[in-house]
This record gives structure tokens, sequence and C-alpha cells, in this order.
């Protein structure tokens, strides 16, 4: 599986306990870790990376997207 | 014109609460939304033709914030 790596402006956890609940509707096609301090979400995932940024951005912030790491 | 008040769960501050009502507040049929972190709720004013408490309940819950239909 391909893990990229996305900018997201979370600011609490709301916002990263929002992150997590809208990848975890995903299911088990997509493992992540988030890194809030950072503002960074990497996501291993087959799905492309315009789906999984228009997915974050499901959360109403900013997502950016960093690349492949 | 219709008005409902949806539970929202999962908010720590104001920046949930304008994220929440920046998305929602742009949605076809939404004419207006409050959001209360303190009362854990949404009321939200809009065009029963276009949203249903139903519908503005399952768009929060796209956001990742967990909501229920309380009355
Ligand atoms: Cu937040
Ligand atoms: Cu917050």
């Amino acid at each position: 599986m391909t893990k990229h790596e996305f900018e997201v402006a979370m600011t609490c956890e709301g916002c990263s306990g929002a992150v997590t609940r809208i990848l975890n509707k995903l299911g088990d096609e997509v493992k992540f870790e988030i890194d809030l301090p950072k503002k960074l979400v990497w996501i291993e995932s087959e799905k492309d990376v315009e789906f999984l940024t228009e997915t974050l951005k499901k959360c109403g912030k900013e997502v950016k997207y960093n690349g492949t790491k | 014109v219709f008005s409902t008040t949806v539970g929202v769960e999962g908010m720590t501050c104001g920046s949930c609460v304008q994220s929440i009502e920046q998305r929602i507040g742009t949605f076809s049929g939404v004419i207006h939304i409050k959001v209360s972190l303190e009362l854990k709720n949404a009321t939200i004013i809009f065009d029963q033709n276009k949203q249903s408490p139903d519908s503005l309940s399952l768009a929060i819950e796209d956001m990742g914030f967990e909501s229920s239909l309380s009355e």
C-alpha cells in the first residue's frame, strides 16, 4: 500500500477526532496516523489522492497534499 | 421554512463550532445555522424542500462529528 502525507489545518482535538471518525468510516481500506501538533495525517491506502483529499476536506479544514512517504 | 435542533458531539472549541457553521451554512436549502458548544447542538433554519432534519444530521455526521435528532 502507498503511504501518503497530508497537511490538514487541525487546531484542536475536535478536529483530529473528526478526521479520525471520517477515516474510520472508510473501513479496512485505509490505515492512518494523525499528528495533531504537526497538523499531519499519514494515510496508507490504494485509493487515489483526489479521493483521499476530498474525504479529508469533509472535516471543513484546509487540506494540502505533501506527497508519498 | 422549518427550524430543527440536532445534537452534536465531539466539538471541543470555537473553531469546531466555526467549521460546522461554515460548511453546513453553504449547503443548499440551509438558511441559517447556529451551533452551540455548551449545549452540544446545532439549530438550523432550512427550506424543507431541500433539506430535512435527517439530511442535516447526516451532513454533520459526514463531517466527523456525532449527531443525533433530539426531538
Ligand atoms: Cu479543532
Ligand atoms: Cu475545536
